[in-house]
């Protein structure tokens, strides 16, 4: 089986030219890298507490260590670099915090994927991060120490695809070698899928806010209207509504 | 055959689980412990797993499932306040309307789907009745007054409540959009902080100034008769939007907002001000909080008060409200936020719908994940980390190691329930340091350098150290109260006290945390003081550690000293290097 690296391709190289010169840009950018990198540090950490196999554990911990470190230098890079613009701000702010999303939070990447899936997910992930790391040194000639931070950080990349590929080298050698080219492919079509439905999650939404705008102004006005004409706006201390039937009957209802 | 109670709150601010049996907690913990998201408000999956692990149980052998408020009645209250808020509530609308539409109307079938519960395992309490009965049945009276304050439940946002040997009974309440609550996040997001999360940094800033903006603040939020207040909604934006909490005028009333992240220094300049309308916020609390309590009292005739809700939280009005106000003896347990009404989702379950009596729920300083010392000492193994194996003589070490000015991470039995650290997952330092604070909030909890630790102090010398108003003792076990310390002391111990005077002292008791509690006295025998700097072993941004690869990978993180997991002691050095570069 063949490993081969992934390297740049001209839009990207092309999109981070024009990215990387917009004012206020660079601050942003490596503010939402810091977020990215985080968490990072934390699937590592959970891979580390989760995998069977004891032999990985350092490795999974190293890397959470660098993916850490790389969060702090990229949110000390994004505030040195940081102007006076609220956007930038905000993201730095944001940029120490993990959020949840709806109704289910997400189980580990480690338990979702399975190690075999999680290694190629890695080899991939970090290629691609060393890839735009490296174009984004390039493009520093003006900011040399961005330019040696994004050097540092490529140079752990470089460590973590070495260790991932040597891995999945070692399946595929002994054996595995269909089931770790599966597991590449699958991580493949995986981050297209979720490429995909990004692109359908905005779609959808902003099609739900047409419909919901429609509703708004349409079918609302009336209840509105009523509400408006019904509304107690009334402040301080109220009787609290005593329901009288038994805890277990009232236990039942959501409403 | 023992009968479980499975407590669940989540959705809007930190979700958690709780499990009780017979009564008893057995297993509780916040989702953010497993998913290293802070406060995390997904459905706490994991955490309700390992509370079923903990006990050896499976879904099947829970009795019940309660959900800590009912999802339609709150989704009523969206509605009306969208539909009265019409025209300018349109982003609302569509913003609310796809989130419940897609995410929180479903909550019955999420319970059944992600954890395993079957629907006639489901129950569903009310939000301030959630978090009346977490504070009444942990609390040690028989009888008492129950006043939960929180930003908003379904529509109450206040509630007066009596509880006794019939169970609890509302008296009255306050409603949406008139709160508290979201008074003091709306105050938070001006001065530059994380709503939810930075209420607390509003209370230490306020220390720092004088309360010069009260009669503003008045304008936002007014008391009425009868013990109650109201918010004039001109000054508020939380009613119609889900973004912003206050509104232009509000801005034209105090000035611009603090911009999130900039340098704040509140000695000075615009940081002054800043802290000067922190003051006037707090102090403007306080005598809400007052006039609740004194209606309370007169409703009740009774002379103990428990509380919950996020606003239970604030420990500066706590102090003021157990010195200043008429009720003799004050319980508020340690999570007494949204995380909190899983425990009181599960206790009003298990004593009004089950009808059982009361018992001793075993709250203790630690229901969270343990770690067993062979389980610590395997790990480090495999991690070739390099450690010192201190089993037997830990307390000594770490005493030894307080002393000499090192600052030191304790990870030592299970983690703790709330977001207090009880001396379970604590980082401790030399309180009588005079560059101790500064070190400890600059370099290793990366943190604004204006807030104060809190100290850790045992039971027998507390009152030796600290001036705790009568009845505070119980609160200042969970760490929901400040204290003075005692004006011959404030020189010698610096990073303890803020810059009022004040402390937010944490006392142990020794059959509460022998281990904890050893180590206090330990570091007293050379220091002097039995007196440590406690603080929540995490750093910005993060859940308390719960895991140790957490905890070390926080020591490498930060400048801090050492970490003691378990029975090892793992110095900074002995981490393993990181990669390439």
């Amino acid at each position: 089986m063949r490993f081969a690296d992934i390297r740049p391709g001209p839009v990207l190289v092309g999109v981070s030219h024009i990215v990387w010169r917009l004012p206020g840009r660079p601050a942003t950018k490596m503010a939402e890298f810091a977020h990215t990198e985080l968490g990072s540090g934390h699937d590592m950490l959970e891979a580390c507490e989760l995998t069977p196999r004891p032999e990985m554990r350092p490795l999974y911990f190293l890397h959470a260590l660098d993916e850490l470190r790389h969060s702090r230098m990229f949110r000390e890079r994004a505030r040195a670099l940081a102007i006076e613009r609220s956007r930038t701000q905000a993201v730095l702010d944001d940029s120490g915090y993990l959020h949840s999303h709806g109704i289910r939070g997400s189980d580990p990447l480690f338990t979702e994927l399975g190690e075999l899936d999680f290694l190629a997910f890695v080899w991939l992930h970090e290629q691609r991060g060393a890839a735009q790391f490296g174009i984004y040194a390039g493009l520093m000639d003006e900011d040399p120490a961005s330019r040696e931070m994004f050097a540092r950080i490529e140079k752990d990349e470089r460590f973590h695809i070495a260790y991932s590929r040597k891995e999945l080298e070692r399946l595929a050698a002994q054996g595995q070698a269909s089931a770790v080219s599966a597991a590449v492919w699958r991580i493949r079509w995986r981050r297209f899928k979720q490429g995909w439905l990004r692109f359908s999650r905005l779609i959808g939404d902003t099609m739900a806010k047409l419909w919901l705008t429609v509703i708004y102004v349409v079918g609302i006005t009336p209840f509105a209207l009523i509400a408006k004409l019904t509304e107690r706006e009334q402040g301080g201390l109220v009787p609290a509504e005593v329901d009288d039937r038994p805890a277990a009957q009232r236990a039942l209802e959501q409403l | 055959m023992s009968r479980y109670v499975l407590g669940v709150s989540a959705l809007y601010h930190e979700s958690a689980a709780v499990l009780l049996r017979d009564g008893v907690v057995v297993a509780a913990s916040s989702e953010e412990r497993f998913s290293r998201q802070k406060q995390d408000s997904a459905l706490p999956v994991r955490a309700s797993r390992w509370c079923l692990e903990q006990a050896g149980i499976s879904m099947a052998d829970v009795e019940a499932v309660v959900y800590y408020e009912k999802p339609l009645r709150k989704f009523e209250r969206i509605l009306v306040s969208q539909l009265t808020g019409f025209p300018s509530t349109l982003p609302a609308f569509q913003r609310t309307a796809l989130t419940w539409l897609t995410d929180k109307l479903w909550v019955r079938n999420a319970l059944c789907k992600e954890l395993g519960a079957r629907p006639s395992q489901l129950m569903f309490s009310e939000h301030h009745l959630s978090h009346a009965a977490s504070a009444f049945y942990c609390s040690p009276f028989e009888r008492a007054a129950v006043l939960t304050v929180d930003g908003v439940g379904e529509w109450a946002t206040t509630s007066l409540w009596q509880g006794d040997e019939h169970g609890l009974k509302p008296l009255s309440e306050v409603r949406f959009p008139h709160s508290l609550g979201l008074t003091y996040s709306a105050f938070t997001a001006f001065l530059g902080f994380r709503v939810n999360n930075g209420e607390y940094k509003v209370m230490g800033l306020a220390s720092y100034g004088e309360p010069r903006h009260v009669d503003k603040v008045e304008k936002v939020l007014q008391g009425v008769d009868g013990g109650g207040f109201q918010n004039d909604t001109r000054y508020v934006a939380w009613h119609k939007s889900t973004v912003r909490s206050y509104s232009g005028a509000f801005e034209q009333l105090f000035g611009a907002p603090r911009q999130p992240g900039t340098p704040l220094d509140p000695r000075q300049g615009e940081g002054k001000h800043y802290a000067d309308i922190a003051a006037s916020v707090q102090v403007v609390l306080e005598e809400r909080l007052l006039a609740l309590a004194e209606r309370l009292h007169a409703d009740t005739g009774l002379d103990a008060l428990c509380m919950a809700g996020g606003v239970a939280l604030n420990v500066v009005a706590n102090r003021r409200l157990l010195r200043d106000g008429p009720f003799a003896h004050l319980y508020v347990q340690p999570a007494s936020g949204d995380a909190g009404g899983a425990l009181g989702a599960a206790q009003w379950a298990w004593h009004e719908v089950l009808g059982q009596p009361r018992v001793d729920p075993g709250l203790t300083p630690g229901l969270g994940r343990d770690w067993p010392d062979d389980r610590v000492r395997t790990l480090l193994d495999e991690l070739n980390v390099r450690f010192d194996d201190v089993a037997d003589d830990r307390i000594e070490r770490a005493a030894d190691d307080i002393a000499a000015g090192k600052v030191i991470g304790w990870f030592q039995g299970r983690c703790e329930w709330g977001p207090r650290a009880l001396g379970h997952r604590s980082i401790l330092a030399d309180p009588s340091r005079p560059d101790m604070q500064d070190r400890v909030n600059k370099v290793i909890k990366l943190r604004e350098p204006f807030r104060p630790f809190a100290p850790s102090v045992t039971a027998e010398a507390a009152d030796t150290y600290f001036d705790v108003p009568p009845g505070g003792e119980g609160p200042a076990e969970w760490m929901t109260i400040i204290g003075d310390t005692r004006e011959e002391h404030r020189e010698a111990m610096p990073a303890i006290t803020h810059v009022d005077g004040t402390a937010r002292l944490h006392r142990v008791r020794r059959e509460v945390n022998p281990r904890y509690h050893a180590l206090i006295e330990a570091v007293g025998a050379r220091t002097g003081r039995p007196v440590v700097l406690n603080t929540s072993f995490n750093l910005k941004g993060d859940p308390i550690v719960s895991s140790p690869v957490h905890a070390l990978s926080t020591l490498q993180s930060c400048e801090m000293d050492a970490v003691y997991l378990g029975p090892c002691r793992v110095a900074r050095g002995q981490l393993p290097r990181g990669g390439a570069s």
